[in-house]
């Protein structure tokens, strides 16, 4: 092993120089393919910003291939708790979603044949539902 | 720059008076197996806990990353060195992580280092113990790491978001250690007679300390006590210990590992008889209990376990002093950089 | 060309072997402080260039493997000391002393970089190839240690002493990292080791005076003495033979055996 690995001072007590505080934090952000959408990886500490892209592509940019990168202050990003600031309002809210229409199928049947409402609903979005 | 929470405010204290509505609401949560985000209400002697196991776990990575990084410099082959120096960078990126969620919870990074290196805090026990061959690399990958894998799944089912996230992410890093370990325990083990016999006692030297990896053994108070309830903890030591048995007696014994009870001298090393040989016998309990379907093995030295925990192992003092020393060593380039952020204009960074 | 001509084979597997050999034990000295860094974040992101001088180095010795009929770990690991063709700077031990560590980066990753542009228009095509594959990695090698300099330049005078100290410690070494390799200027005048635009030492001296200038510090260069002969020539420091032997360590236990 190297030489001051082996060698170490052995030192206890208080350290003699004052506490240092923290760096700033940041936030980063990946994205893993092209056309995909970018996700929280982590976070780093750095002195500055272009410190904190610089660690961030050496850490997060190495777990897997990674196309593009963000760093962002995590001071500023505000936040919002569902537990005391609703964000999902408290009312019914299935008239806005899809969900909220689910018998449209059978009210169709009224009119029009089951094959024919087959084909038609072929265009409807998927992942919709 | 952030400051720390005062350091009282971070203790356990079982007297302090809160809400009973609010810590009925928070059990309900944890209960609905809901997971609890830095900015949501908990009580305080959770926040203290999580903190304290994120603290633990985040030294034990970067303490972790020594007795390993001293063989980055002497790994046998180019790719051997590469995966040496990927894996102790990952415990580094481990530590990292894990001080954020401590962080999160309200103390620094700079002070949970402090307090490692002047002996305030802890770092896992394990890594007290010496690494001088090549073979301790391969047991330290292959036995810690699969422990540290059992545990951590373990613990990845826990009600802490931001610690069980990352907890998941140290697993699949911590799954490609493993194989690591693996190729390297097999490649010994199928190589010289010389390999072989270093590969055999560096398993003597670390089996019993990786059996008692898990922690000492069960208290009934242990299973019910709110470390449990609130889901910080997910499984009892034991019942760890017995899976983690599960799984390698068998591979051990099938790679022509011999599982000794060992004599070794304070540093850790195992002693030799007068006529030269190893002063070790096989484990008189080791069999399959076919009724349980367990394996039985003898009851680990807890002496050894109290004695190392309380600072009197082979390599503590070392360990300490080697964080301390690139602590202080590298205090001017922290200051250096810390202190041009707080004066420099945007337009220069 | 895909294959080199019988006299212009010594002179590129020297070449291919300095290139590998500074990678390797540069490489091999920065990854030392994996787990020791200054900060969390760094330890990291020094331990990841480490690991990439080490993977270049690997390809290098590869294509002088491939050469020479050995294997790469062979080279890497299995030759006498005077046959290794790294210079004096990436041999000095760093003794922990960050600025010494920065200091090394700066005069070698700057040196890589106009070397690698260089090989990547060899008409030695393999050898092209993996040049351009390694050119970028180089820049954001480049990047980091320039990014260092004016950080540790810019601090206090304590930091811009000792920067000042180290940069003073090592640029004679550095100088050496010009010291032609055997047979390089056959090399040269067949293509194998194009010219670049300018003369490479005044490239070299440029920018990194431009990143001295900045940070605030002084910095001298110079070529290498004519006719001075160092680790080009398999002449190496004291330090070296220590190295050597550290790495070598556990690989001599049984040369021949996998490990």
């Amino acid at each position: 092993m190297s030489k001051v690995r082996e060698c170490v001072p052995e030192r206890t007590g208080e350290l003699d120089f004052p506490v240092e505080g923290d760096f700033k934090h940041y936030e980063v952000f990946t994205q893993l393919e092209h056309g995909k959408r970018h996700v929280h990886a982590g976070h780093v500490d750095a002195p500055d910003p272009r410190m904190a892209l610089l660690y961030a592509r050496q850490h997060y940019g190495r777990d897997e291939p990674c196309v593009n990168m963000w760093v962002v202050p995590s001071d500023a990003i505000l936040s919002a708790n569902d537990d005391q600031d609703v964000i999902w309002p408290r009312t019914d809210q299935s008239y806005r979603h899809v969900r909220g229409y689910k018998d449209i199928r059978s009210r169709w049947k009224e009119f029009r044949r089951e094959c024919d409402i087959e084909e038609y609903q072929k265009e409807d979005l998927k992942e919709a539902f | 720059m952030s400051l720390s929470a005062a350091t009282e405010e971070l203790k356990i204290d079982w007297s302090i008076q809160e809400d009973e509505d609010r810590i009925g609401e928070f059990q309900g949560r944890i209960d609905r197996r809901e997971l609890v985000e830095p900015g949501d209400w908990m009580p305080h002697n959770y926040r203290v806990g999580m903190l304290r196991v994120a603290e633990h776990h985040a030294n034990s990575e970067i303490v972790g990353a020594l007795p390993e990084g001293e063989w980055i410099t002497r790994a046998p082959s180019l790719r051997r060195k590469l995966a040496l120096i990927a894996k102790v960078q990952d415990e580094v990126g481990h530590g990292q992580m894990l001080y954020r969620v401590s962080q999160d919870l309200g103390k620094t990074r700079d002070q949970m280092l402090r307090d490692l290196i002047t002996g305030k805090t802890r770092y896992h026990n394990v890594f007290n113990y010496p690494a001088p061959t090549w073979a301790d690399v391969a047991m330290i990958q292959w036995l810690i790491d699969g422990a540290a894998i059992l545990n951590q799944k373990s613990l990845a089912e826990g009600s802490c978001g931001p610690y069980i996230r990352i907890m998941k992410r140290i697993n699949m890093e911590e799954a490609f250690h493993f194989k690591s370990g693996e190729d390297m325990v097999l490649t010994l083990m199928s190589g010289t007679r010389r390999q072989k016999q270093m590969c055999q006692e560096a398993f003597d030297r670390w089996w019993w300390p990786t059996i008692m990896f898990f922690g000492p053994p069960d208290k009934e108070s242990t299973k019910t006590g709110p470390f449990m309830v609130w889901r910080i903890k997910t499984a009892t030591n034991d019942t760890l210990r017995q899976k983690f048995i599960d799984r390698f007696v068998p591979a051990a014994l099938d790679l022509g590992l011999k599982i000794h009870i060992s004599v070794k001298d304070e540093n850790g090393i195992i002693k030799r008889k007068p006529d030269g040989t190893l002063d070790q016998i096989e484990d008189p309990e080791l069999r399959y209990d076919e009724e349980a379907g367990h394996w039985r093995f003898s009851r680990p030295d807890w002496d050894e376990f109290y004695r190392v925990i309380n600072g009197d192992g082979p390599c503590n003092k070392q360990r300490v002093a080697l964080r301390r020393f690139s602590y202080e060593q590298g205090a001017w380039v922290r200051r250096t950089v810390l202190g041009q952020y707080a004066g420099l204009p945007p337009s220069r960074n | 060309m895909n294959t080199v001509p019988d006299n212009l084979k010594t002179p590129l597997v020297e070449l291919l072997l300095t290139v590998a050999d500074d990678k390797l034990m540069l490489g091999h000295r920065n990854s030392d402080w994996t787990g020791l860094a200054p900060i969390l974040e760094e330890d990291i992101a020094f331990s990841s260039l480490a690991q990439d001088e080490i993977a270049h180095a690997a390809e290098f010795y590869k294509l002088a493997a491939d050469l020479l009929e050995s294997d790469p770990d062979k080279l890497a690991y299995g030759r006498k000391p005077d046959e290794y063709r790294c210079a004096a700077v990436v041999e000095l031990p760093d003794e922990f002393d960050w600025s010494v560590a920065i200091a090394r980066q700066f005069f070698c990753d700057h040196f890589d970089l106009l070397r690698l542009e260089r090989l990547a228009g060899s008409s030695y095509k393999p050898l092209a190839a993996l040049a351009k594959r390694l050119v970028a990695e180089e820049r954001v090698h480049v990047e980091h240690a320039d990014r260092w300099i004016r950080h540790l330049g810019g601090g206090d005078d304590d930091a811009r002493q000792k920067t000042q100290a180290a940069l003073d410690k090592l640029a004679p070494h550095a100088a050496m990292l010009f010291e032609p390799t055997i047979g390089q200027s056959e090399l040269e005048a067949a293509g194998v080791y194009p010219a670049g635009k300018r003369d490479m030492f005044e490239q070299w001296s440029a920018d990194l005076c431009a990143v001295a200038k900045d940070a605030d510090v002084r910095l001298e260069v110079s070529r290498p003495p004519a006719g001075a002969s160092g680790g080009r020539s398999g002449k190496h420091s004291q330090a070296f033979a220590g190295l050597l032997d550290e790495m070598c360590e556990v690989y001599r236990i049984e040369p021949e055996a996998a490990w």
